[in-house]
């Protein structure tokens, strides 16, 4: 079973992450390389994306023509995401599990962020959606 | 240059695309189908996923002793990924042509256009 496990933040998280001390940084990285390694050792890592700074994203539609339509101004409130993992696992409970111990990467200080970390399952196909 | 179009929608959202007819749905899904096979023919397709209905949506925080707290209480207002496309683009007018395309297919919803993390991209 295919479980996405995503970080999200607002904007004035982010700015907080970056305005964290070096060393904090550095031991945030390093958690999350050690954490990447383990779920790779363990055979249940898919795959995994850091994204870019919400100063970057933009906000698509179509118009009329079908041109895009772009926007870069979002409410205060946006939660954006910043990264996910994607795990291949037994159980809810064993993504869970990951979930918690990628919670408690060390946040400012260097003590666990304990950051709420989003659990959903991966759809494997069009008969997922009941059609 | 890669990016993540992201498809984002509240469970009213969700609930409302379950209400269309089976007709509309499969019309829909089908112009997606079409979109992934342009990415792919062009060499621009990285990636895509569709996640599962947010009612089995949790959030999981550690506790001190490491064990996980679920918790699947969301607000109304709450926007829930529902899906993702990675396309390598020659440039970010590229993904904002392929995120409108998937925009007029899909109602007109918005679909968020995000660079990866990369040390240039972001500070320090």
């Amino acid at each position: 079973m295919k479980y996405i496990l995503m970080m999200s933040g607002k904007k004035s998280d982010f700015e907080g992450y970056a305005n964290w001390s070096k060393e904090d940084i550095q031991a945030n990285v390093a958690f999350m390389r050690t954490f990447s390694k383990e779920l790779k050792d363990s055979g249940v890592f898919v795959s995994t994306e850091g994204l870019g700074w919400p100063s970057e994203a933009k906000l698509v539609r179509a118009g009329k023509d079908g041109a895009p339509i772009t926007d870069g101004v979002f409410p205060e409130s946006k939660e954006f995401l910043a990264g996910y993992w994607i795990i291949d696992v037994e159980s809810p409970e064993q993504a869970y599990k990951i979930a918690a111990q990628a919670s408690q990467a060390p946040g400012a200080g260097g003590k666990p962020a304990n950051m709420p970390i989003e659990v959903r399952p991966v759809l494997s196909g069009h008969a997922d959606l009941g059609l | 240059m890669k990016y993540i179009l992201l498809m984002s929608g509240t469970r009213a959202g969700v609930e409302g695309y379950r209400a269309w007819p089976k007709q509309d749905i499969e019309a829909h899904m089908a112009v997606l189908h079409r979109i992934n096979k342009d990415l792919t023919e062009s060499g621009e397709f990285v990636a895509t996923q569709g996640l599962a209905e947010p009612r089995d949506a949790k959030v999981v925080r550690g506790e001190k002793n490491g064990l996980p707290v679920t918790d699947g209480i969301f607000p109304e207002s709450k926007e829930f990924l529902l899906g993702y496309w990675i396309v390598d683009v020659a440039n970010a007018g590229r993904a904002y042509t392929i995120a409108g395309r998937i925009s007029a297919a899909s109602t007109n919803m918005p679909i968020e256009v995000r660079q990866f993390a990369t040390h240039e991209a972001n500070p320090r």
